[in-house]
């Protein structure tokens, strides 16, 4: 517990210093619980997310940074390895091939490569994933377009 | 939290798996807490690093198992004193190389070794840094391997007993860290000097050497090959013998055990250590197909 307080706050202290350093990442910090932290998320550039802006809610447990934070979209995304009702995200690192290595920070960086790169193959969203498997990459695109501007855009008017 | 989110349309904020999808309640997130409670039960059942047994308790194993294997225990059993069992949690290799390790620093007071030790340690802690390691993903790790390294010393208010390792290296609070220091030292190895390890690492699992490094050599619970223990042998400087307990067997009729040693690369080495003394390893752990044990030669 104290190993994890004292890691997550040297990250925390990274965050703040470094917070121009990546703009389409903004992490921060629950005010009163260290083990909490949400982000928002720029979509990547020529993607159907593009334009969106994605939240995301870190839950850090005990045995971090042994053991991998639980991530999920707040925002809803339609994306192969998301899934569409709980935001849970599909990603080997957030799993099995977590290590100290990564950070919060770095985490999300491969969230945001993950949605310029879906992997199909391993679906959390099967509607999504098999649009993409039957090569249907059109119809892919606008409905994840469709829920961008639906979910990720700031309402105008 | 809720009120920063992007505007939605009433209803579409609806996260949570409805009563018509029970499946959808059960997430990767569920079978991870799941996993992690199996192996919570399991790390009741074997703690970390055992105590020192017989080697006829080895032999008590395979009573109904292979000839081959009992001979080979008989064998072993005139060489080796001791056997002290490690967790098989994919972590036993660096697990059994940390017990084996800090308890001969403790035995052997030799001063030299750990002045040698910790100047590897900051090559590795360099080499992680040129790689491009943030500081803070590695250095707690780096810290309390140095702590251990030091209490192991005698004669200081914070030197434990023999004892204290033992009860230390079954604390997943320290235990772990190193164990996962070891690994983040055998990743800045492999990749410092990736063209070496590259086609090892082809033959095994036809990846590149980082992606290698970020899915077998930095998690915790993956299993360590040749290619983990060359590395971490070589970026330290301390010879490893592996003794193999397997069914193999020759067929000029008499039974024996092969071992392998692991002695680091010479340019490694410190010019003070001798060449005889280089080809002794302290550290001799017992390898059966999956798992990893400490031997005590007698």
């Amino acid at each position: 517990m104290q190993a994890s307080r004292a890691r997550l706050f040297k990250e925390y202290k990274e965050v703040q210093r470094e917070k121009t350093a990546d703009p389409d990442i903004q992490l921060v910090c629950d005010d009163s619980n260290i083990f909490k932290w949400t982000a928002l998320i720029k979509g990547p550039s020529e993607t159907p997310y593009e334009g969106g802006v994605f939240q995301l809610a870190f839950s850090v447990p005990e045995h971090y940074p042994l053991q991998p934070p639980q991530v999920r979209f707040l925002t809803k995304i339609f994306h192969p390895n998301v899934h569409f009702k709980t935001g849970e995200i599909c990603l080997d690192i957030l799993k099995t091939a977590w290590s100290p290595a990564w950070t919060l920070q770095s985490v999300c960086r491969a969230i945001i490569a993950l949605m310029a790169h879906p992997e199909p193959d391993s679906p959390l969203n099967c509607d999504s994933g098999n649009l993409l498997r039957s090569g249907d990459v059109r119809g892919y695109q606008s409905m994840a377009r469709m829920y961008t501007r639906l979910a990720a855009m700031p309402k105008k008017g | 939290m809720r009120n920063k989110e992007p505007a939605l349309d009433d209803g579409e904020v609806e996260y949570e798996a409805g009563p018509e999808s029970c499946w959808g309640n059960f997430e990767d997130d569920d079978v991870m807490q799941q996993q992690f409670s199996i192996q919570d039960d399991e790390a009741k059942k074997f703690p970390f690093v055992g105590d020192k047994e017989p080697l006829s308790s080895l032999a008590a194993e395979y009573q109904s198992g292979s000839p081959i294997l009992l001979e080979k225990i008989k064998v072993l059993d005139q060489q080796y004193a001791a056997i002290r069992r490690t967790r098989g949690d994919g972590n036993c290799f660096f697990r059994g190389f940390m017990f084996s390790y800090l308890e001969h620093v403790l035995e052997a007071q030799d001063s030299a070794e750990i002045d040698r030790i910790k100047a590897n340690v900051e090559r590795s802690r360099n080499a992680l840094q040129t790689l491009g390691y943030p500081e803070l993903t590695f250095e707690d790790f780096f810290t309390l391997f140095l702590e251990q390294l030091e209490d192991v010393i005698q004669g200081k208010e914070t030197s434990i007993s023999p004892e204290e390792l033992v009860l230390r290296s079954r604390d997943q609070s320290v235990s772990d860290y190193v164990v996962m220091f070891f690994r983040f030292v055998t990743s800045a190895e492999i990749q410092k000097r990736s063209e070496f390890f590259e086609p090892f690492i082809m033959g095994l699992s036809n990846t590149t050497v980082e992606q290698f490094c970020k899915s077998a050599v930095e998690p915790m619970g993956e299993e360590s090959d040749h290619v983990h223990i060359t590395a971490i042998s070589d970026a330290l400087g301390i010879p490893i013998r592996v003794v193999y307990l397997d069914r193999s067997s020759c067929d000029t009729g008499g039974v024996s055990v092969n071992h392998h040693d692991f002695i680091p690369a010479a340019g490694d080495l410190p010019s003070a250590r001798g060449s005889s003394d280089k080809n002794n390893p302290f550290i001799t752990l017992l390898y059966r197909p999956g798992h990893y044990d400490i031997l005590y030669p007698k």
